[in-house]
Formats: C-alpha cells, structure tokens, sequence
C-alpha cells in the first residue's frame, strides 16, 4: 500500500501543514502548492453549492434535536473523495473547518480509519501542543514523527 | 440508483446540452441568508430565477471540473486524468474527450465510475446524431443542433437500458 501525501488546510484555505511520504507525485514548489491549497479550499465550498438533492435531516422527528437545532446537522458536505487516474484523494473535514487530504494509490482500502488515526495524531500532538499557534503553519516534531511511524508500520 | 443532470460543454468553455431529472431544490439556508445583489430591480417571477440558477450551475460545474483536472495534472503528471469525485450526497462523473468536450453526469453516492458509458455517449450518440447530422453546425454556441429529436431519444433509451431506476 502505498500513501503519497498529506496535506492539512486551514480553516480559512491556507496550507498549514504538507508531507511526502512516498515519491510518485509530481513535486512542486512550496508556492504551487500554497496557491493548489488556495484554490482547493474555493472548490471545496463550490462542491457543497453543487448539491443536487439537499441531505436529509437524519432526525427531524426527535426533540433534542428540535430545541437545539445544530449548526452542523444537514449541512451538504463538500467533495470528500476525488479519483483520477493515478491517485485518490480522501478529503476529510472537521467540525471547525480544518481540511484534511490524504492522497494514495487508487485501489486503497481503508482510507477512513487511516484519516481516524492521523486527526488523533494531530489533536494529540498538534493541538495539545502549547507552543503551536492555531492556523498556524505546523511545526511539531512529534506530529511528524507519529505521523512517520504510523505510515511506515503500515506500508 | 439516482440520476440527477447531465452536461456537456464545448471547447470554448460553454454549455451546449444540459438535462436534469430532479428539480433543484428552492433555496438552500446559505442562499436566503445573502442578500441577492439587484433581487429588488429584476425581480421578474419565478421563471427567470430559476432559469438563471440554472446557467450559474452550469457555469460552477465548468469551472469546478476545469479546476480540478489541472490541479490533478499538477500533482500527477501530464498523462494524468480526472475520473471523477464523490460528495455526502452526490456523485460527479467527468469524460474528456480528444477535442477537448467534456461529458459530466452527477449521480447518487453508490455508483460506480460511469466513464465508460459517458464514453459511449460521445461515441455512439452525440457522434451519430449530433456530428453526422448534415443540418448541425459544426460549432454549436448555445446548444444549436445538439437537442435534436434523434439524440433526445437515443439518450433516453440508453439511460433506460444501462442505468435502470
């Protein structure tokens, strides 16, 4: 299996964190990348406006629901997996708007709980750290370090 | 199985057939929240407002696949395509041809890659119909000559036949 790279989005489209961890994938400099991270972030929203069929509220029926209406329930989600001929890209969004894409080969499964493992990593190790800035460009050595043995035990 | 439209665009970047098969839902609760820029002045009726939703769709799909296949061809190379994407609620199938058309389906979530029948369009009807007929012109801005009754009826009999409801 094979997991070319990790980016993180901030919330408000720059590129805070990116990282290879197998060749395979054009590289590109770090202003191409910024400027693919930037453009993403408006396809992103431009996916959600798309909706053909808005979703349908999971619970409408049930009272908790009712008298709190949530600002996340049935709300479209944007793209969350891309296909092309040479990878796939899993997109994963949190509540607050951190995106999270993941890009591997295109016949891998389990991409779902790898993206599970890799958020714990990053609340773990990320937003527990005292020193890092929020939608800040990340530097944490023991992110990526987490991130490298968690890539490397399962390729 | 679901389908929702279908489009193709043209080379020079317009849409020259579009079909849909589920209305589009009246507003979502971002659009009421926005104040529409000269709601007040052109506020025609309905029909307008909803033929008008309808090109803008039509103009964010354009943009949205174009955007998206050059991202992928960044990443992953010239001889890279974009095949398709998948939200929470829809399915985006994408065809390119040689010539630059391009053939885009949205469908529901548990459909599998569609290319290949998107394929078959261009090959078997929209080559058929709308390039061998003699009457078409050979550009087509604003969908001249490519709704004609042959192509309708050959689309909707292979819809019928590969995707069944």
């Amino acid at each position: 299996m094979v997991v070319f790279a990790l980016f993180i989005i901030s919330k408000a489209g720059g590129l805070i964190y990116n990282r290879e961890f197998h060749t395979g994938m054009n590289k590109l400099s770090s202003n191409d990348l910024l400027m693919l991270a930037g453009s993403f972030h408006g396809m992103h929203a431009i996916t959600k406006q798309l909706c053909p069929a808005p979703p349908t509220p999971t619970n409408p029926a049930s009272t908790a629901a009712a008298l709190a209406p949530s600002p996340f329930s049935n709300r479209p989600s944007g793209l969350e997996v891309l296909e092309s001929s040479h990878f796939r890209m899993q997109c994963f969004q949190t509540l607050t708007g951190t995106k999270f894409l993941l890009f591997t080969e295109p016949q891998q499964p389990n991409i779902d709980s790898m993206m599970r493992k890799i958020y714990e990593l990053y609340s773990d190790f990320v937003m527990k750290n005292p020193f890092y800035t929020v939608e800040m460009p990340i530097r944490c050595e023991k992110f990526d370090r987490g991130l490298d043995g968690f890539v490397k035990v399962r390729g | 199985m679901v389908l929702y439209s279908f489009y193709i665009f043209d080379r020079h970047t317009e849409c020259i057939y579009s079909r849909r098969w589920t209305p589009r839902p009246v507003s979502s609760s971002s659009k009421t929240a926005r104040p529409q820029s000269g709601s007040s002045i052109t506020s025609n009726g309905d029909a307008t407002t909803v033929a008008r939703k309808r090109t803008d769709d039509e103009k964010l799909i354009f943009g949205l696949v174009f955007s998206l296949r050059n991202m992928i061809q960044k990443l992953g190379g010239e001889d890279d395509t974009f095949l398709s994407y998948r939200t929470g609620e829809y399915k985006l199938h994408y065809y390119e041809t040689p010539t630059r058309m391009k053939f885009v389906m949205l469908t529901d979530t548990k459909q599998n890659n569609l290319r290949p029948y998107l394929h078959q369009i261009w090959a078997n009807l929209y080559v058929e119909f709308v390039v061998k007929n003699p009457l078409a012109p050979v550009e087509h801005p604003g969908g001249i000559g490519v709704a004609n009754e042959m192509f309708e009826r050959g689309l909707d009999a292979f819809i019928t036949a590969v995707l069944p409801a």
